[in-house]
């Protein structure tokens, strides 16, 4: 693999500082058919997100008598990546599910609806790295979208190291030809990091450091999560006064 | 010690802080500690001794007492097994329907069959959510006529009104009588079609309104207007 | 079955929290001490890199087999690494037959990126024709006993299998062929605010997470992996990482 120049003085070749997202984009209420629903677009990412339950889960013989279970399916479209990715999930997309899954379980209150399931599937219509992460961010918009009781919302980005660098919210290209890829998800409210994945050469003190700026492009994310929340609501005629 | 963070009616999402001390966690929020925080997106309701959040979305939670509408997807040796649009089912026993009844005697399809529409109440509720349904007495039982219209189940209190205002309304502006069922499900009792276009349209109108102030009487403004005219002109929204 | 085991471990949890909070594990052991480990190695004469682990009374058994192929399009002077790893129904009664499920998947592509993220092996070492053929190395995780932490027996047997390699009888196999480090996993549970490593079959139900940290000889971090359904506080993941960089130690000499 050829050596290329991911920073210029500074700058990353798209532009940003090196703790700077991307542009995001983040909607709540997109599909009709599902319970609740969300789309986001990070950088050239356009990823849709869709929850249905919670609904009586069938075969019987899957269902909890003291909770719900929660599904997650992460899927890449043929079509979202360069070289056409077959359809179907292939290993990677079974281990990020589960991980996608592991993240938002911990904010779910599944006590409240025994025997059901809630699906949630990440659709990445189009990618451009950090669409795992990007996913967990739409998603929980999406749980909330639906009705479904969340303690807080999770919000996600990845980290990565190029030219020496820690640099947020990688893209594609700083994550094929950079030194470390880090995703992390984290609580808005109390900061709880639900996923942590690295792969990648980074030493203690780089990945101490890491974690903190992942951190703070979560706290970044979080705000805009709120806000795609209260703008379904907000053009409506009449806001409500006290 | 009570502080609470937010105003009545505020408009609050998920991880909210909404008040701390001594208060309970109503529904659509939980309690850490001495903080209580919203678990929805939704308005928030002050109460004596708890804070709420009064979901603006979610799936219909059966609970005892509430009436609601039912559809009959099977039958069985005792009775029918009703969809209430909730993750679960409703169990209706003929002895819950039928006075004086003797299952091994009785064809229970000549009674309610598949595909029929039911006005119920919950009996009783389970821990594992077995829902128990009871269709004795007038005005429960099978429906006969009428529209079916589905609405987000969190916003039928908001058809229904403070003391019944908005219902009332609709029922006597139209000359109509509605079926209000807590699962979001609304049988419109009508043959007349342009009544029951207008009504539908209102009823639509308040789901997406359900979280504003001043909206009964906007409905109310909506359908004497509609009912005026000949021939559907669309809601303006 | 699995609902079974579900309700006996959380029959198990209390106990095991009102001991931690005493500041003993139920087996005796420190919070950063791991159970007792044997590593064999050179047990399948099949492959030509073999090596089984005993954490306490989990069993893995690792097979490395290179085998010649044409490279891939994109790294024509490169071989390859395939890890796979398989939960086999004999090893636990909540394992069931059929493909991997998610659980095998996530073991095996965290064994592969300690691997193959630490460097410790030079894909062009394993070229034997540029743009025609190369070496390609399959590392199956096979595990034969599950008694808690996979993860970290899966990755001591894989380098293990890796490290002892004996080339096939082939001229094209490189006889130096070695390794550039000595990756090994560490995996640390949370159970309240108590962090263990190696953690037990009982702790591994009880616990809220688990982090698994992949770390070479000269400190650097190849690979973080945290599991499980609760979460961590970032000053818990720090801690962590101290505690993996102590175990790891220890583990790497049983590599010799």
């Amino acid at each position: 693999m050829e050596e290329k120049k991911l920073l210029i003085e500074g700058r990353r070749l798209d532009g940003r500082s090196p703790d700077q997202l991307r542009p995001v984009k983040l909607k709540a209420g997109v599909l009709k058919r599902a319970d609740g629903s969300a789309y986001i677009e990070q950088g050239n990412n356009k990823i849709l997100v869709a929850v249905y339950g919670p609904q009586e889960l069938h075969p019987r013989h899957l269902q909890q008598p003291d909770m719900a279970v929660l599904r997650c399916m992460y899927n890449m479209a043929p079509f979202s990546v360069e070289e056409r990715k077959k359809p179907g999930p292939d290993r990677r997309s079974v281990e990020i599910s589960k991980v996608v899954r592991e993240a938002l379980e911990s904010v779910l209150f599944l006590n409240l609806y025994p025997r059901s399931v809630i699906d949630i599937y990440i659709e990445v219509l189009q990618a451009d790295a950090g669409t795992r992460v990007a996913g967990i961010t739409a998603a929980s918009v999406a749980l909330a979208d639906a009705g479904i009781p969340i303690r807080d919302l999770v919000a996600g980005v990845s980290v990565g190291k190029v030219d020496g660098i820690l640099v947020l919210d990688l893209n594609a290209e700083e994550d094929q030809y950079g030194e470390a890829d880090m995703p992390v998800a984290m609580t808005g409210r109390d900061k709880r990091i639900t996923l942590l994945q690295m792969d990648g050469h980074m030493t203690r003190e780089e990945f101490r450091q890491a974690l903190q700026l992942a951190m703070k492009g979560c706290q970044q994310l979080y705000e805009l999560q709120k806000e795609a929340l209260r703008e379904k609501y907000s053009s409506t005629p009449k806001e409500v006064t006290g | 010690m009570r502080i609470v963070h937010v105003p009545n009616r505020a408009l609050v999402v998920p991880g909210e802080l909404l008040a701390e001390g001594d208060l309970r966690a109503g529904r659509g929020a939980y309690k850490e500690g001495q903080k209580i925080f919203s678990s929805v997106v939704g308005l928030v309701e002050r109460g004596e001794k708890e804070v709420s959040v009064i979901a603006l979305e979610g799936c219909y939670e059966p609970r005892v007492g509430d009436d609601v509408v039912g559809v009959i997807v099977d039958s069985h040796m005792y009775g029918w097994i009703v969809d209430i649009n909730s993750p679960y089912m409703g169990d209706l026993y003929a002895q819950d329907l039928l006075s004086k009844v003797d299952v091994t005697r009785v064809e229970l399809s000549s009674y309610l069959k598949r595909g029929d529409l039911i006005f119920a109440k919950i009996g009783e509720v389970t821990s594992l959510r077995k829902v128990k349904l009871q269709a004795r007495g007038a005005g429960y039982g099978k429906l006969k006529g009428g529209r079916l219209v589905e609405i987000t189940p969190v916003k039928t209190p908001r058809v229904i009104g403070k003391r019944q205002s908005m219902l009332s309304m609709i029922q006597s502006v139209t000359g109509c009588i509605l079926k209000v069922g807590q699962n979001g499900r609304i049988i419109i009792m009508s043959e007349d079609e342009k009544k029951i276009s207008a009504i539908t349209e209102a009823l639509y109108m308040i789901e997406r309104e359900a979280h504003t102030s001043g909206l009964t009487d906007r409905v109310k403004v909506f359908l004497e207007k509609r009912l005026k005219e000949d021939g559907g002109e669309k809601a303006s929204d | 079955m699995i609902e079974k085991h579900r309700v006996l471990s959380l029959l198990k949890k209390e106990p095991l929290l009102r001991s931690l909070q005493q500041g003993k594990r139920i087996d005796g052991r420190t919070f950063d001490q791991y159970r007792p480990i044997s590593l064999e190695r050179h047990v399948i004469k099949s492959a030509e890199g073999s090596a089984q682990v005993r954490l306490g009374d989990t069993t893995v058994l690792v097979g490395a087999k290179p085998k010649k192929m044409p490279p891939f399009p994109d790294a024509p002077d490169e071989g390859g690494l395939i890890v796979g790893a398989e939960l086999r129904p004999l090893a636990s009664p909540t394992f069931e037959p059929g493909p991997p499920d998610e659980n095998a998947i996530e073991l095996a592509r965290i064994v592969d990126r300690g691997l193959r993220e630490s460097k410790c092996l030079d894909f062009r070492e394993l070229c034997i024709e540029a743009g025609k053929e190369v070496w390609v190395i399959y590392v199956d995780i096979h595990v034969l006993d599950h008694s808690g932490n996979l993860v970290d027996a899966a990755m001591l047997a894989s380098v293990a299998a890796l490290l002892d390699i004996k080339g096939p009888e082939d001229p094209a196999w490189k006889k130096d062929f070695s390794l550039k480090y000595k990756p090994v996993s560490v995996t640390i549970a949370k159970l309240g605010n108590c962090l263990l490593a190696d953690p037990s079959l009982e702790e591994e139900e009880a616990m809220d997470s688990r982090i698994t940290f992949c770390v070479r000889e000269d400190g650097v971090i190849s690979a973080v992996q945290k599991g499980g359904s609760g979460y961590f506080e970032s000053e818990e993941i720090l801690r962590a990482e101290e505690m993996a960089f102590t175990c790891a130690e220890k583990l790497r000499r049983l590599l010799g």
